[in-house]
């Protein structure tokens, strides 16, 4: 699928933008600080309804601004889709968006916040293939909300005085959507490593062996009824700590680059490369859950590399849709569309 | 709000601790009521005072009513062995609007809710303990709502009456009728899925 045309009202620091990228590899560049990552987000929460970079709606409009309006045509091989979205303030203080989410749209976003896949807490590695496992399955993200909705529940519980006795209907609900999850992680993360072991050789130019696993105190088991007796067992130490120890909101994975894992290994050049890899191993299983290819937004994603592994990037992603990359320096690529980014406007270079 | 005139204050503030009503709607309700004859308003504020002195419970199945028990209650048509458990009073009017249930009810007036600190003994679960023992019933279903809360509230419900012996049934999930399998969200089409039945 491709964008067919952006307009944006009040955004971040667009007053009024009309945007109509060209090619299918378009490259933004422009100073720092005038709106080059703001338009991905824009172009991120038309295809998504949400950004990537918040999710607190108030962030979105321009500072003092009341409601913020993005539109757009969404292009895909059976016809044009125009979608609309509204984020305003309403009377009570709260922000709400309202607007049209198309089923086959689809982001994949990189950015500088990527490389804590590799070298932050487990939480980042979670968000990510839990974001990813959403591009792939329509039901992941409702069943995560859900998950978090059930354990704070529980958590709540197991912080007040004696209410052990009423554990049991949470335990039921957080087993099953827990084991729901995980299955969905599962094969989000067999689906990555077998795309990864292609993408990150090509990027890096070099053979390499790169790995990703599913780490879950729960081992191979697939039945709610695993996770229900893991809950049994740490009872005690639950009550102790007022606090739900297993599940998949306590579950990892393990990234690994030639046997050693990425946490403590690798340089920052390194990383950031594993990072965009990961990215780019998730376009082509995306792009079989959705039926088409999703829009590539690839934020300041050469900077750190080295020219020849900066070329094959440029060449992995010639075979995407369409493609937004930013940069801060002009680049020299045959057949991309240039657009300068100047204080809340864009045009073409 | 210091330059209003202290009635207008007043009732502005009023409105606004209502759900889903800011200072903005405040004002334009307050100031629509100023411009209505005096009769009207009369009558909505003894409307909204009756509604506090003349409801009240029913000791049965805890519906609102005007009576004790409350007409369903004392409905003999109404099939006694089947009983239907809701939240709140607002379900149970929304059942009967079908017109298709012709069992009996029992208003749980709530569900299980760490977050607000409401447990089973908030709820009028011993209460329906007591009624399936004097009048022991064929099925209960269990209409709670199928979000978190009244999933475990179902679940919750659900253990404690098997050992009873009576039927314990949950309502369907499902597609909405009218709609088009196409614009259905994935989770309401598995759960379709999973409650299917054989036809014909």
């Amino acid at each position: 699928m491709q964008i067919g045309c952006l307009v944006l009202r009040d955004f971040r620091n667009y007053q009024t933008l009309s945007y109509r990228p060209t090619g299918r590899l378009n490259v933004l560049t422009g100073r720092n600080a005038q709106g080059k990552t703001n338009l991905l987000e824009g172009l991120g929460v038309l295809l998504t309804g949400r950004s990537f970079r918040t999710s607190r709606l108030a962030d979105l409009p321009s500072w003092g601004a009341e409601a913020t309006m993005l539109g757009g045509d969404l292009i895909h091989t059976e016809g044009t889709r125009t979608v609309r979205r509204t984020i305003q303030r309403l009377e009570d203080g709260t922000w709400q968006s309202a607007g049209d989410l198309c089923p086959w749209a689809r982001a994949i976003v990189f950015g500088w916040q990527d490389l804590a896949i590799l070298n932050g807490p487990p939480a980042a590695r979670r968000g990510f293939i839990d974001g990813f496992a959403a591009r792939l399955f329509p039901g992941h993200l409702p069943a995560l909300l859900r998950y978090r909705q059930i354990l704070a529940r529980r958590n709540r519980l197991l912080q007040a005085a004696g209410a052990e006795g009423r554990l049991a209907p949470w335990d039921e609900q957080l087993a099953a959507t827990g084991m729901e999850l995980i299955d969905r992680r599962r094969r989000a993360v067999a689906a990555l490593s077998t795309e990864l072991a292609r993408v990150y050789p090509a990027l890096a130019g070099e053979r390499h062996k790169v790995a990703v696993a599913y780490r879950t105190s729960l081992g191979e088991a697939t039945e709610p009824a695993a996770l229900l007796a893991a809950l049994e067992r740490r009872r005690a130490e639950e009550a102790r700590r007022r606090l739900t120890l297993v599940g998949p909101h306590r579950d990892d994975l393990a990234i690994e680059l030639n046997g050693t894992d990425t946490r403590t290994f690798g340089s920052r050049g390194e990383q950031r490369l594993l990072a965009l890899a990961l990215r780019m191993a998730e376009v082509l299983p995306v792009t079989e859950a959705a039926g088409t290819a999703p829009v590539l937004l690839l934020d300041d994603a050469l900077s750190e590399l080295d020219s020849v592994v900066g070329g094959n990037v440029l060449r992995e992603i010639h075979s995407a849709e369409q493609v937004f990359l930013t940069s801060p320096e002009p680049l020299a690529v045959n057949g991309a569309a240039r657009w300068i980014v100047e204080s809340g406007e864009v045009s073409a270079a | 709000m210091a330059f209003y005139p202290e009635p207008v204050a007043r009732l502005i503030d009023a409105f606004q601790r209502l759900p889903g009503i800011g200072p903005k709607t405040a004002q334009r309700l307050t100031f629509f009521l100023l411009k209505r004859p005096a009769e009207e308003v009369r009558e909505l504020s003894s409307a909204l005072a009756a509604v506090k002195e003349r409801i009240i419970y029913c000791t049965i199945c805890f519906n609102v009513t005007d009576q004790d028990p409350c007409r369903i209650c004392a409905d003999p048509t109404r099939d006694a062995g089947v009983l239907c458990v809701v939240e709140e009073p607002n379900d149970l009017l929304a059942m009967e609007r079908t017109g298709e249930f012709k069992g009996r009810y029992h208003v749980l007036l709530g569900a299980l809710s760490p977050l607000d600190g409401i447990g089973p003994d908030d709820l009028k679960v011993r209460e329906l303990l007591l009624r399936l023992e004097d009048g022991p019933a064929r099925e209960v279903i269990l209409a709670t709502n199928p979000n978190v809360e009244g999933e475990a509230t179902a679940l919750y419900l659900a253990k404690l009456l098997r050992p009873l012996g009576v039927r314990v049934t949950r309502i369907a999930r499902g597609l909405p009728v009218g709609g088009d399998l196409e614009y259905a969200d994935q989770v309401t089409l598995t759960k379709a899925l999973e409650g299917r039945r054989e036809i014909g």
